[in-house]
């Protein structure tokens, strides 16, 4: 028994027996990390770093740090930032941006557009904003549904493991060069 | 049937066939048996193991984003895969995240389970493997995956393979059976060859007869050569034995051709001179009477010599006489009639007594002795006999002479006894031979061929003649004359 408890506290996610919403979230975020790549984009340089970004008032507090600390993804660090302004998301790779945005969301995913960063946010209407992906409640387990046609817009690629898991895909299939 | 009881070598051979090749069909069954079913486990385990490792991937995104349906929709793929009756993905912790099961109402209860570090395991609970597989995503356990299988269907596949094999394995074993009987031939044929040889040379001594020799030219060709050739020497030896034998009959007869006409020569030369010598004698000896009749002025000294002169002329007349019984005894032919043997002897004694007065010898003779023989001959022995026995009790005080009988198994046995001087019974062989004599012509005078004489009309009657005595105190002779008288 010692042995899975220990792989639990490895895991992270489930370190606690009913985890937050916030908690969950801030795993996905993690996550969806692992299961996207550019397409042409730079290798991986040594040394370079994963930015998680949180956009606006900070609803998920230090259980992203927790999650994100001393972790990489494709061999980079992960920080985790919290930024004010959606100028400053050309250096993320995931950007959550905050619910309590509002109605800066549309702005903010404008000035965003046309670099390669991963969208998210937990806002209602998020999708039909034009983000990425967007949580959501099934049940009480947190779900999350992707815009296909956004991501398309970017040279970024979704896994299609991932969008299995989705509970809705908007959009079809990439037109692109994968 | 018949040939599997059949002491013989061909009912061995086949008996030998069926067990070696029975046994070694039985025991490749049985290898090939436990290597299918080793395989064929082996081989579910490979499968589900790959199934548990696929059921795994596709369950990462489903385990990290928390959604059960999709990993239930993996799992429910498990429906292509008949023999798996029941899958689980569980997390970490052991909680149940995804369930399949073919049957419903299955609810198997996990008592096995993967232990701390395993990377996959299985269990073999009576028909059922259980296998378990860690679900890892970069280095990080997400949970686990167990397959439940029902091995029915291998069971079922073994019996399959089992019951072709046993189909297999009978039809080999039929044909083995008919290449033994066709191939058996190959080595009992020219055994039982041999063996019918053998048995005729044994029973009819037949060594003209040759063994078939096989085709080929193995143990048993060199086995029938050797037979053959055995008979090959034995035959010339018995040819070479055949000659030798025929050569020496024919030597035997020749010789005996012509020792016969030697002897008869011999016979009829001693008779002729003899008979020649007797007319000469004859005048010597009445020359000598009429000189001693007629010289009355004689010296005394003329006289002796004169007397010796006659004496030795009749001893000489009693040796050629002697010597022409005896040629007479081997040559004259045999007329056998009845004869009265007692009366001859009386007649005899009665002689000999008239011949010399004043002797008193006590005289025994047994009546009714009658035998089938030549008389004249049967005349010759007894005078020799009796003759003898009056000579050797000339000395004796009280002179005793017995003629007798008397029925023995092989017929009647004749004796003459005396109880005069006898003779020496470590001579006794000598007593037949011609010219030989136990005492010395001073003591009793005489030829020495007198017994000879007896001695061959007897063996020409048949018969047999033989002496006992002990020096001094008489001397029996004994005589069979056979009653037939086949004899020449």
């Amino acid at each position: 028994m010692a042995a899975v408890w220990l792989c639990l506290l490895a895991s992270g996610a489930w370190a606690q027996a009913k985890p937050s919403e916030y908690e969950v979230k801030a795993a996905y975020l993690f996550n969806f990390g692992k299961f996207m790549r550019i397409v042409g984009g730079p290798a991986a340089q040594s040394g370079s770093v994963f930015n998680i970004c949180i956009l606006g008032r900070d609803p998920i507090g230090r259980a992203m740090d927790e999650i994100a600390d001393n972790e990489s993804i494709d061999g980079r660090r992960v920080h985790v930032l919290r930024i004010a302004d959606a100028t400053q998301a050309h250096n993320c790779d995931i950007v959550f941006i905050s619910p309590y945005e509002g109605a800066a969301i549309r702005e903010d995913l404008a000035i965003i557009a046309g670099t390669n960063v991963l969208t998210v946010s937990d806002a209602p209407d998020f999708l039909e904003l034009g983000g990425m992906i967007q949580f959501l409640f099934q049940g009480d387990h947190v779900r999350f549904a992707v815009n296909l046609d956004a991501v398309n817009r970017t040279k970024l690629v979704l896994s299609s493991e991932l969008l299995r898991v989705a509970v809705s895909i908007k959009g079809g299939p990439p037109g692109g060069p994968q | 049937m018949r040939l599997w009881n059949s002491p013989s070598i061909a009912g061995k051979l086949t008996r030998m066939n069926v067990m070696v090749s029975g046994t070694a069909l039985l025991c490749a069954y049985f290898a090939f048996l436990g290597y299918d079913l080793f395989t064929l486990r082996q081989d579910l385990i490979g499968s589900l193991s790959t199934e548990a490792a696929i059921v795994g991937a596709n369950s990462v995104t489903a385990l990290i984003f928390d959604d059960q349906q999709a990993a239930e929709s993996t799992l429910s793929a498990m429906r292509q895969s008949p023999q798996i009756e029941w899958a689980v993905v569980l997390r970490p912790d052991g909680a149940r995240f995804a369930q399949y099961s073919r049957d419903k109402s299955l609810k198997p209860a996990m008592r096995d389970s993967l232990r701390p570090g395993e990377r996959w395991g299985y269990w073999i609970r009576g028909r059922n493997i259980l296998l378990g597989r860690r679900i890892e995503f970069e280095g990080k356990e997400l949970g686990s995956v167990y397959l439940l299988a029902e091995t029915s269907g291998l069971l079922h596949s073994a019996l399959q393979f089992g019951l072709l094999s046993a189909v297999i394995l009978l039809l080999c074993f039929a044909i083995a059976l008919l290449v033994t009987s066709a191939t058996r031939n190959l080595v009992t044929a020219p055994l039982t060859g041999l063996a019918e040889t053998a048995q005729i040379v044994s029973r009819d001594r037949d060594y003209s007869v040759r063994a078939e020799m096989p085709r080929s030219s193995d143990e048993l060709a060199l086995l029938v050569s050797s037979f053959n050739e055995m008979l090959e020497q034995i035959q010339e030896r018995e040819r070479a034995l055949q000659h030798s034998r025929s050569i020496l009959e024919q030597r035997v007869q020749e010789r005996t051709a012509e020792l016969t006409a030697a002897n008869k020569e011999l016979e009829a030369f001693s008779y002729s001179v003899a008979h020649d010598l007797r007319g000469p004698l004859q005048h010597i000896s009445n020359i000598a009477f009429l000189l001693q009749a007629t010289m009355q002025e004689t010296r005394p000294q003329d006289r002796e010599l004169i007397g010796k002169l006659f004496e030795g002329s009749q001893k000489m007349a009693a040796l050629i006489d002697d010597l022409l019984n005896l040629s007479r005894a081997t040559s004259t032919p045999l007329h056998r009639a009845e004869v009265d043997l007692s009366e001859m002897a009386g007649e005899i004694l009665h002689n000999l007594q008239a011949e010399e007065h004043g002797r008193c010898v006590r005289c025994t003779i047994a009546a009714g002795a009658r035998a089938v023989a030549d008389e004249g001959l049967l005349h010759v022995v007894l005078q020799n006999l009796l003759g003898n026995a009056w000579k050797y009790t000339s000395k004796v005080e009280d002179a005793a002479i017995e003629f007798g009988l008397r029925l023995e198994q092989g017929g009647t046995v004749y004796f003459v006894r005396d109880n005069g001087a006898g003779f020496d019974p470590a001579y006794a062989d000598r007593l037949f031979r011609p010219f030989q004599r136990l005492h010395s012509q001073s003591e009793f005078p005489g030829t020495g061929v007198g017994l000879t004489t007896a001695f061959r009309i007897i063996a020409r009657h048949g018969g047999k003649i033989w002496a006992e005595s002990k020096p001094g105190e008489g001397a029996t002779f004994f005589f069979t004359l056979s009653g037939d008288g086949t004899s020449s």
